[in-house]
C-alpha cells in the first residue's frame, strides 16, 4: 500500500479526474450532483496521496508519453505546486458542496461541467514544467473563468464577461509572445532545460516583459486591474469564490515560476522595486475602492486587488522569508476569500441584494455567515491567529530585515484599511434597517461550508509550520538569498 | 540572383504588405460587413503565407477555420447583431469629446508602436536559422506510430497538449450555451441553387474529411483538418435549412461531442493503469492508437463546430427543473 502511494504518479490522477468529472457530468445529468461530489472527493483524496508521496519522497517529474524534455512534456511536483494544489483541492470541494445548494437545477447542470474543466485546468497548470503546455492551461482557465462569470446573465454579467475575456486573451497573446521569443531562441520549452540555457540577450528581455506584463494583467495587479471588479463582482457568488481564491493565483503562480526558476536576477528590464511600487498602489487603491463599495460582492472584490497588490511585494524583497510570506498568503486569501465571497452568496440568497447599508438584522438572522465573513475577515486584515497574520508577519519580518522598511509600512497601513472594509460591513450587519423584504431560507450546507472555508483560514495560523515546511520540498528556493 | 529567385522574392514582399493592408483594413471598416469580408480574405492570403513558409498543416487549418468557419461565425453574429444595432445606432447622443480625452485615446496607439518597435527589435536580433526540436522529432519519427512529423508532435510527443486543447473547444461550446442559446430561429427554405449545392458538397465534404484524417498519418492534414470540414459540413447544411429532428436529439448529440475527449481520457488511462506514463504508447500499438483517437477528434471537432454555428441549445430533455 506505501509502495503505491509513494510511487503513483498522483499528479496525473488530479487531472484527469476533474476533466472525467467534466464529461461524466455532462453525459449523465440525472445524476450529476453525484457524480460531482464525488468528483470533488476524489480531488481533495489524491491532493492527500500527492502530499504523502512528497512528504516521503521528495519532489518527482512524470515524462508524459515516455519521451522527457525537451522532445515531450514534463509534468513536474515539488511543495510549491504541492500548495497551491492543495488550495485548489479544498476551495474546490466546498464550492461544489455549496453550488449544488445555490444554483437551482437548470443553472447546475450547465455549472458543474465548465466548473470542472476549471479545476483540471488550474490543476494541469499547478503540474505543468512547459512553458507551452502552461500556456494551453492557461488559455482553459481562463475561457472556463469567462464562461462561469457570465453564467448569472443579465446585463451587467454579460459586459464584465465580456471585457474578462479581452483582458485574459490579450494577457493569454502576450505570454505566447514570450514563448515563442523563447522557444526559438534556446530550443526548448521545458522549463529545467530553459533554466540552464537561458541567457541575457534583447530576446530574452522581450520574452520576459511580455510574459510579465501578460501575467499581470492576468492577475490584475494595478493598474491593469480594471477587468476584475465587475467580473467577479457580478459573476454567481460560487464562482466569485473561484475566480478570487484560485484563477487570479494561477497566473501569479507562472509568474514565480518564471522568476524563481527561468530567468534568475538581471535577466528582467523590469526591476522588483517598479512591481513592489505598483503592488503598493493597489494595495491603497484597492483599499480605498473597497471602503467606498456600496455593495458587498463590489467591495470583496476590491479587496482581492488590493491582496494581489502584496503578492507583488515580494519582487523588491526576494529573500527567502518573503516568499515564504507571499506562498503564504497565497494559501490563506485563496480560502478566506473564498469564504467571504461564500458568506455573501449566503446573504444575497437570504436578502436578495447585497446593498450593505440595507442589511437587516444579519448577526441574529444568518449568525453562521456572519461569523464566516468576520472570521475570515479577521484572516484578510491579518489579525492573530489567521493564516493571515502568519503571512504578513514573515512579509514585515523579510522587509526590516533587508533594510527597505517602507515595504513594511504598506503592510500595516495596508492591514488598518482592510479592517475598517471589514468593520464597515460586520457593523451593518446588527443594525435594522426600515425596508422589510421577502427572505429566502439558506440551505444549512450552504452556510456551513462558508463557514468551515473561514476557519480553515483561521486555524491554518495555528498548523503554520507544516504549509511552511512543504514549501522547501524540492528546494525552489535554492537559488534565493537567505535575508 | 536568379529568376526563380526573384519571382518568389516579389510574391513573398507582395503576399507581406498584402497582410499588413487587409489587416489595416479589416480593423479600419467601420462597416461590419465589409470588415467580416477583408478578414476572411485575410486569413486566405495568411494560409498562403504559411505554405509560402512550408507549414501547409497550418495553412489548411487556417482555411477551413481562420477564413472559412470563423468567417461563416462571423456572419452569422452580425445578421443575428443587425436588428439590435440599428436600435443602438438611433439611441446614440453621446456628447463630443474633449481635446484632453482625444488625445489620450491615442495612448494605446503610442504605447502598441513602442512595443512594436521593441519586438521588431528582438526579432532582428534572433538567430536567423533556429532548427527549435526538429533534430529530436526526426530521430524518434520511427517510433511514433505515423510519418507525418507534425502529425508525430501533436498525437504522441506533445498529445498532453492535444487533450487539453481538445478539451478548449468542447468547453468553447458549453460557454455558448451556458449564456443561455439563442431561441430557436425560423428556416427559410434554400432556394434551389443553395439546395443543390448543400445536396452535391455535403457528401464530397464527407470524403473529404475522411481522407484529411487518413491523409494526416503520411502528410499534412489531420483531425483538426478533417474535423474543421466536417463543421463545413454542418454549416452548409444548416444554411440549406436542415435542422437536426427531435429524434436525434438527447443522448446521441452529447455522445458525438465527447467522443473524442472521452477517448482520449480513457487511453490516458489504460496507459497509467498498464504502469507506463501517461499517454505512453508501445511503438508497436502507436499508429493504431493515434488514428482511433483522431477519428473521435474528428467527429468531435465537426459536431462542435457545426454547433457553434448553430447557437442554439438542443434541446436534450436537460433543461427541466426538476
Amino acid at each position: 500500500m506505501e509502495v503505491i502511494i509513494t510511487t503513483f504518479p498522483w499528479g496525473v490522477v488530479l487531472i484527469l479526474v476533474p476533466l472525467f468529472g467534466a464529461l461524466s457530468c455532462f453525459m449523465w445529468p440525472n445524476v450529476a450532483r453525484y457524480l460531482a461530489l464525488s468528483t470533488a472527493f476524489a480531488l481533495v483524496m489524491s491532493v492527500i496521496a500527492l502530499a504523502v508521496r512528497l512528504i516521503t519522497t521528495g519532489s518527482y517529474r512524470h515524462e508524459i508519453g515516455g519521451w522527457g524534455a525537451p522532445l515531450g512534456i514534463e509534468l513536474f511536483a515539488d511543495g510549491l505546486s504541492l500548495l497551491m494544489l492543495a488550495a485548489t483541492a479544498v476551495v474546490g470541494f466546498a464550492v461544489t458542496v455549496y453550488s449544488i445548494g445555490y444554483f437551482p437545477n437548470r443553472q447546475l447542470l450547465r455549472f458543474l461541467p465548465i466548473w470542472f474543466l476549471l479545476l483540471a485546468a488550474l490543476n494541469a497548470l499547478f503540474l505543468s514544467g512547459d512553458i507551452f503546455n502552461l500556456y494551453v492551461a492557461l488559455e482553459l482557465t481562463g475561457l472556463a473563468a469567462v464562461a462561469l462569470t457570465a453564467m448569472s446573465g443579465g446585463r451587467a454579467a454579460l459586459i464584465a464577461a465580456m471585457r474578462y475575456l479581452f483582458a485574459t486573451l490579450v494577457g493569454s497573446m502576450s505570454y505566447l509572445l514570450g514563448v515563442v521569443l523563447i522557444y526559438h531562441s534556446f530550443g526548448s520549452l521545458d522549463f529545467m532545460i530553459l533554466a540552464e540555457r537561458v541567457e541575457a540577450s534583447p530576446a530574452t528581455w522581450s520574452a520576459l516583459g511580455l510574459m510579465s506584463i501578460g501575467l499581470a494583467l492576468k492577475t490584475a495587479l494595478f493598474p491593469l486591474h480594471f477587468w476584475l471588479p465587475p467580473a467577479h463582482a457580478s459573476a454567481p457568488a460560487p464562482v466569485s469564490a473561484a475566480l478570487s481564491g484560485l484563477v487570479v493565483k494561477a497566473s501569479f503562480y507562472i509568474l514565480l515560476r518564471l522568476w524563481l526558476e527561468v530567468f534568475p536576477a538581471g535577466h528582467s528590464l523590469i526591476p522588483g522595486e517598479f512591481l513592489g511600487a505598483l503592488g503598493v498602489c493597489a494595495i491603497f487603491w484597492g483599499g480605498l475602492q473597497a471602503l467606498r463599495a456600496t455593495r458587498l460582492k463590489l467591495l470583496i472584490a476590491y479587496s482581492t486587488v488590493m491582496q494581489v497588490g502584496y503578492f507583488f511585494l515580494v519582487f523588491p524583497l526576494a529573500t527567502v522569508v518573503a516568499w515564504h510570506g507571499v506562498l503564504f498568503l497565497l494559501l490563506s486569501h485563496a480560502l478566506a476569500k473564498a469564504a467571504m465571497f461564500l458568506a455573501a452568496g449566503n446573504i444575497i440568497y437570504f436578502a436578495g441584494h447585497d446593498r450593505i447599508v440595507d442589511f437587516d438584522r444579519i448577526a441574529q438572522q444568518l449568525p453562521m455567515t456572519l461569523a464566516a465573513f468576520a472570521l475570515a475577515g479577521v484572516c484578510i486584515m491579518g489579525l492573530p491567529p489567521g493564516g493571515g497574520f502568519i503571512a504578513k508577519w514573515l512579509m514585515v519580518q523579510a522587509s526590516l530585515e533587508s533594510g527597505q522598511w517602507w515595504w513594511a509600512a504598506a503592510l500595516i497601513l495596508g492591514s488598518l484599511v482592510a479592517a475598517a472594509y471589514v468593520f464597515k460591513v460586520v457593523g451593518h450587519s446588527f443594525t435594522q434597517t426600515t425596508v422589510r423584504e421577502k427572505t429566502n431560507v439558506v440551505p444549512v450546507l450552504m452556510e456551513w461550508t462558508a463557514l468551515a472555508l473561514a476557519l480553515a483560514s483561521v486555524l491554518l495560523g495555528l498548523v503554520a509550520s507544516w504549509p511552511l515546511a512543504w514549501m522547501e520540498i524540492g528546494g525552489v528556493f535554492a537559488g534565493v538569498p537567505a535575508r | 540572383m536568379d529568376t526563380l529567385n526573384l519571382a518568389q522574392w516579389v510574391f513573398d514582399s507582395l503576399t507581406g504588405t498584402g497582410l499588413l493592408w487587409l489587416a489595416w483594413m479589416a480593423l479600419a471598416s467601420p462597416q461590419l460587413i465589409r470588415a467580416i469580408v477583408i478578414f476572411v480574405a485575410f486569413g486566405l492570403l495568411m494560409a498562403l503565407t504559411w505554405v509560402r513558409l512550408d507549414a501547409v498543416d497550418i495553412a489548411l487549418a487556417e482555411v477551413a477555420i481562420g477564413a472559412g468557419l470563423t468567417g461563416a461565425l462571423l456572419l452569422a453574429a452580425l445578421a443575428k447583431l443587425t436588428a439590435a444595432q440599428t436600435e443602438i445606432s438611433k439611441s446614440d447622443h453621446r456628447p463630443r469629446d474633449g481635446r484632453a480625452v482625444r488625445a489620450l485615446r491615442q495612448l494605446p496607439a503610442v504605447l502598441m508602436f513602442l512595443v512594436a518597435a521593441g519586438l521588431v527589435y528582438s526579432v532582428l536580433s534572433l538567430p536567423p536559422v533556429s532548427s527549435g526540436l526538429s533534430v529530436e522529432v526526426d530521430a524518434n519519427l520511427g517510433t511514433s506510430g505515423v510519418e507525418n512529423p507534425v502529425t508525430a508532435v501533436l498525437l504522441n510527443f506533445r498529445g498532453y497538449d492535444t487533450l487539453l486543447e481538445i478539451f478548449v473547444l468542447l468547453l468553447a461550446l458549453l460557454g455558448v450555451w451556458s449564456l443561455g442559446g439563442l431561441p430557436p430561429q425560423r428556416v427559410a427554405p434554400a432556394g434551389p441553387v443553395l439546395h443543390t449545392l448543400a445536396v452535391v458538397l455535403t457528401p464530397v465534404l464527407i470524403l473529404l474529411a475522411a481522407y484529411f484524417l487518413w491523409a494526416g498519418v503520411k502528410g499534412p492534414g489531420g483531425a483538426f483538418q478533417a474535423g474543421a470540414t466536417l463543421g463545413a459540413a454542418g454549416v452548409l447544411l444548416q444554411l440549406a435549412g436542415w435542422r437536426p429532428g427531435p429524434g436525434f436529439a438527447r443522448v446521441h448529440w452529447r455522445l458525438i461531442l465527447v467522443a473524442g475527449p472521452a477517448l482520449f481520457i480513457l487511453v490516458a488511462l489504460f496507459t497509467i493503469v498498464a504502469g507506463r506514463h501517461l499517454l505512453e504508447y508501445a511503438p508497436e500499438h502507436a499508429g493504431t492508437l493515434i488514428l482511433l483517437l483522431e477519428s473521435g477528434a474528428t467527429l468531435s471537432i465537426g459536431l462542435t463546430l457545426a454547433g457553434l454555428f448553430f447557437g442554439e441549445r438542443p434541446d436534450d430533455g436537460y433543461d427541466n427543473d426538476n
